[in-house]
């Protein structure tokens, strides 16, 4: 019974991160349209940018993340207003190998500034061994869970009760006539991409505290993809609580049937589960008309 | 192309001499290439490999060269990717036309790049990828300077059999899903079987996992308590954490790799003093000596960058260079093999032990020397001098 | 100067070109490639093997995701399998490599058939994603498989050897990847004229609405997905002759992901743009390299120290530009030169 709740542990852990990075994903794809290939190097990136802050000032997390989030918000809007804003209108497809392209460049941006060697990251959270019943975690573990839920909760009424959370939702549903009813197109765009730069930080930031930073943290991204696709691509609270269920069963099939299946398992369920419901568990589905 | 043409033309007036003169011999240079990860989070190891090289090359330079030639190092990025080295490695063959081959990327690269290698009997000495897939079977130009992944597990598990006196031993191997991790175990099958230890748990894991929490609590639920880590920087770390978050009591044997100051930043904090075992030396007077000369040749942030893959490429260039000055005036690629397979106890000034390439697999360097780390201090301490295994 | 394009029978619509003019180009482009090797050094001639083992792929993941609107990110996973059953035919059983390459690419096809089988239900990202999920779980097996693939020591390709000619040497292996190029080219080009073609067009446009039309979506994404594969495992084979060791670690995920990006670059859904961009995107390192070697100031310290990583970031920085300046693609570029060039000095 220990081993289970100790995988089952785990599985919260890792099952976590990928939520948030899903999150993130998910809220730009579902503002925009948008695959952002360059997710996992914005988290990278954002991490290193904090692991810097953190160095030269010396804060704690609350503090720190109080002083990363902004920069990173920030550096969301940049990127959209250099690299996707000018490709308003284009074809998807063009848009999705843009971020591509800028996935390459901040990978050669991050080396180029911190060198490849990984380093140790704690951000002010302490290294002592807690224990929540008889399973034992680290804060940053703690952490980690702790912020999925506060981000998805946060999203969930963002996106429900708040004007720009409606105006998002309505330029998902039908781009046009968001236009038309006067809702400025531009700046939701803009805002997913601050607000999803804002969580990759948080993702990023506590990835790293608990899992070392590494200039190979953008590989990341690419793992979160079946979270991201499980729980529906436009679906920000699904991809959170797919992310868990991946991280879950990630575990579970390792614990109990072991030899490198961690990841397949992953892949394996998200075929299935797709073959029964193709737009995900929480996507919306794509009512097309012939 | 016209570079070509030109070069070939050159080429054609300038070979006065009575035997064919080989690519990257002139009178005055010789060229030896290098294929290196330049780029990508595996740069650490090709930075210090270039780094090795230049200062190895500046001081056979500064003594005078070999035989009156100069060293030109001739670097290629191939990013770790197999495909690359290959192409990195043509072009250093037809386009710059290099003499010989010293930095050789991983094993998947250096395997990539074997049939051209033997397709032009390119002298060259592998010392970043000691795997037994590269001198098994041997190959007449290639020389490999380095202990096997196997040995160097064998060795460390084999002191902490010996010396260490751990009660009631289970062992455990934890490792990549590839070559790597392979040649791993089978250092670790080597120690169970000759100890008649008991085998606790083998466990794979695929490269780029990050959370090794259903691993280690696979590991404690098997009762080990001797691990062989066959993680890397982050991963090793990561394993170590999770052992400690498990209050896991543990002597660990690991991977080269953690001898390097960035892994032990990374790994000491999980409290563990592992052992490693490496076929270079790590301190004392013989590093000190290259560290003064690497701060007269090098700039402040390649000596900033040199690892233990410093150290193992210097002492290849200068065997290499040593093999080259025995053929005198005459240089081809032939004679230099010839040379090298004669080389025997050639004297690294204590960076490595003495290289010997005169056996049948044309391999040096597999004595191992093995450390201790303290976690606190983040020091070496050396148990056992250079033994062979 | 045209006044108009009459045609007068139904094979004159579908003709591939109906100008001599064309003709002759393409003709003495072919005899171009035909010398090349003679004028060319060594090292250009295997960087033009492998842009050609790229427009290969392209060609083929075009069909797939071009023509019939079916994306995919498994291309790494059919290379590797390609490869793989290639050199295990060719070294552990023996077979000559101009049987085995094609069994290489029947063996991707069968493969193909129950990574497209996800296709029939999945649109989009989604199908995408599936694809992805299928690559690593080749990946894994061939990992796994080690009686049959030898695991993860890889396997060594040589001897690929007809009338003498060693096959994997400079020139020999040069002709035989143009002689597949240009089968593979006409193939696809005369596909997309026949009903099949067409079919997988209308796929792509609509597919419901192509159901509805009476075409059978089953029988025609599962033929994209074995079409396409076939070619991508000739490739994948092509590649196992060229660097003549195939590892797992040959065929990374990034494959994938470059795959796309050379169709998507060439301009989505023509085959010439899919070998512009394969050609664009395999020479693209090179030229990169060279405009540094001759305008980057070689004593500043500042270049010597991130020379490489200044390399890798001028390619994202190129591929952005150009979808920023032309989001059709490289094909889109050349479609504006023609018709510059057909109209010029008018403006339209």
């Amino acid at each position: 019974m220990d081993f289970f709740l100790l995988l089952i542990a785990t599985g919260l852990v890792s099952g976590a991160a990928y939520g948030l990075i899903a999150m993130g994903f998910a809220l730009i794809y579902k503002s925009t349209g948008v695959v952002n290939f360059a997710q996992g190097e914005m988290v990278m990136l954002t991490a290193y940018i904090s692991y810097s802050l953190s160095t030269t000032f010396g804060l704690s997390f609350v503090p720190l993340m109080l002083l990363t989030i902004p920069i990173s918000m920030l550096l969301g809007l940049a990127l959209e207003r250099i690299f996707i804003r000018p490709m308003l209108g284009e074809p998807i497809f063009a848009i999705v190998m843009v971020t591509v392209g800028l996935a390459v460049i901040l990978r050669g941006v991050t080396i180029m500034i911190w060198g490849p060697d990984p380093f140790n990251f704690t951000a002010g959270i302490s290294t002592e061994v807690v224990y929540v019943g008889s399973v034992p975690f680290y804060p940053a573990q703690l952490y980690l869970i702790a912020a999925l839920g506060v981000l998805t909760l946060a999203g969930w009424i963002f996106l429900r009760f708040t004007r720009m959370g409606i105006a998002m939702r309505a330029v998902a549903a039908n781009e046009t006539a968001a236009l038309l009813v006067g809702i400025s197109v531009k700046r939701v765009h803009a805002t997913a991409w601050a607000f999803s730069a804002a969580i990759a930080s948080v993702a990023g930031v506590l990835f790293a505290a608990n899992f070392k930073l590494a200039p190979d943290l953008w590989f990341q991204g690419l793992k979160s993809f079946p979270a991201v696709i499980l729980g529906g691509l436009d679906s920000v609270i699904g991809s959170a609580a797919a992310g868990l269920v991946i991280g879950i069963i990630e575990n579970l099939f390792q614990g109990y049937v072991g030899q490198g299946l961690r990841e397949i398992s992953g892949f394996i369920v998200i075929i299935i589960v797709l073959m029964v419901r193709p737009y995900g568990l929480f996507g919306s589905k794509d009512i097309e008309r012939v | 192309m016209k570079k070509t043409l030109l070069a070939f033309a050159a080429a054609l007036l300038a070979s006065t001499a009575s035997y064919a003169q080989d690519p990257g011999v002139t009178d005055t240079e010789i060229k030896i290439g290098d294929v290196n990860i330049m780029t990508g989070p595996a740069s650490f190891i090709g930075k210090a490999v270039s780094v090795g090289s230049k200062i190895a090359a500046a001081e056979i330079n500064e003594a005078g060269g070999v035989n009156g030639r100069k060293i030109t190092v001739v670097t290629e990025d191939d990013g770790y990717i197999p495909a690359r080295s290959f192409q990195a490695l043509t072009k250093l063959i037809e386009v710059d036309g290099i003499f010989a081959l010293n930095g050789t990327s991983g094993t998947a690269n250096v395997l990539a790049m074997m049939p051209l290698i033997e397709e032009h009997n390119l002298p060259t000495v592998v010392t970043t990828a000691p795997n037994e897939l590269v001198y098994n079977p041997v190959r007449p130009s290639v020389f490999t300077i380095g202990a096997s992944y196997a040995d160097a597990f064998y060795g460390q598990l084999k002191y902490i059999h010996e010396k260490m006196g751990v009660k009631d031993p289970v062992y455990g191997v934890i490792r990549q899903d590839d070559d790597f991790g392979l040649a791993i175990e089978n250092g670790y099958d080597r120690a169970v079987k000759e100890f008649g230890a008991k085998d606790g748990l083998r466990l794979r894991f695929k490269k780029g996992t990050a959370n090794y929490a259903a691993e280690m609590a696979q590991m404690k639920q098997a009762g080990v308590n001797v691990l062989a880590n066959g993680g890397i920087i982050a991963g090793a770390a990561n394993i170590l954490g999770e052992a400690r978050k498990l209050g896991m009591d543990l002597q660990v044997a690991g991977v080269w790799s953690e001898d390097m100051p960035p892994s032990v930043n990374l790994t000491a904090p999980a409290g563990y003093d592992y052992l490693v075992a490496d076929y270079v030396a790590l301190d004392g007077p013989a590093i000190d000596a290259f560290m003064e000369k690497a701060k007269k040749y090098a700039s402040p942030e390649e000596v900033g960058a040199i690892n233990r893959y410093t150290y193992i490429t210097y002492a290849g260039l200068h065997a290499l260079a040593e093999a080259m000055k025995g053929c005198g005036k005459e240089l081809s690629r032939a004679c230099t093999v010839e040379q090298l397979k004669k080389l025997k106890d050639f004297d690294t000034q204590g960076v490595t032990a003495p290289i010997s390439f005169d056996n049948e697999k044309q391999l040096s360097g597999t004595a191992l020397k093995i450390y201790q780390l303290d976690s606190k201090t983040k020091t070496f301490k050396t148990l056992q001098d250079f033994t062979q295994y | 100067m045209r006044t108009g394009n009459f045609k007068e029978t139904a094979g004159q619509l579908v003709a591939l070109s109906d100008s001599k003019v064309v003709w002759g180009w393409a003709a003495a482009l072919l005899v171009l490639m035909v010398a090349a090797p003679f004028l060319i050094g060594n090292y250009q001639v295997t960087l033009m093997v492998s842009a050609m083992i790229a427009v290969i792929g392209a060609v083929g993941l075009n069909m797939l995701t071009g023509t019939t609107g079916l994306i995919s990110l498994g291309q790494a996973g059919f290379l590797a399998v390609g490869a793989y059953t290639n050199a295990i035919l060719m070294m552990d059983y023996g077979w000559p490599f101009w049987l085995s390459m094609p069994a290489g690419g029947v063996a991707a096809a069968i493969i193909s058939i129950f990574v497209g089988v996800p296709s029939l239900r999945l649109k989009g990202l989604y199908l995408a994603i599936t694809t992805l999920a299928f690559s690593f779980i080749i990946n894994h097996i061939i990992l796994y498989a080690e009686g049959l693939t030898h695991g993860p020591n890889g396997i060594f390709v040589s001897n690929a050897k007809l009338f003498g000619i060693d096959f994997q040497r400079g020139k020999a292996l040069y002709y035989l990847t143009l002689g597949i190029v240009v089968i593979t080219v006409f193939a696809a080009l005369n596909i997309q004229r026949t009903r099949i073609g067409r079919a997988w067009m209308a796929i792509r446009d609509h597919d419901i609405a192509a159901r509805v039309m009476g075409i059978d979506l089953v029988r025609y994404k599962l033929l994209a997905f074995v079409v396409s594969s076939f070619i991508v495992g000739i490739a994948g084979a092509l590649i196992s002759l060229q660097i003549r060791f195939v590892n797992i670690d040959v065929f990374a995920l990034i494959l994938s992901i470059e795959a796309l990006a050379i169709i998507i670059l060439g301009g989505l859904g023509s085959i010439a743009g899919a070998i512009l961009g394969a050609i664009f995107l395999s020479f693209l390192p090179e030229a990169i390299r060279l405009f540094f070697g001759l305008f980057a100031d070689p004593n500043s310290s500042f270049y010597t120290t991130y020379v490489y990583e200044i390399r890798g970031i001028a390619y994202g920085v190129v591929i952005v530009a150009i979808l920023r300046l032309k989001p059709e693609g490289l094909i889109g570029l050349w479609r504006d030169i023609r018709k510059y060039w057909s109209n010029w000095p008018l403006a339209y």
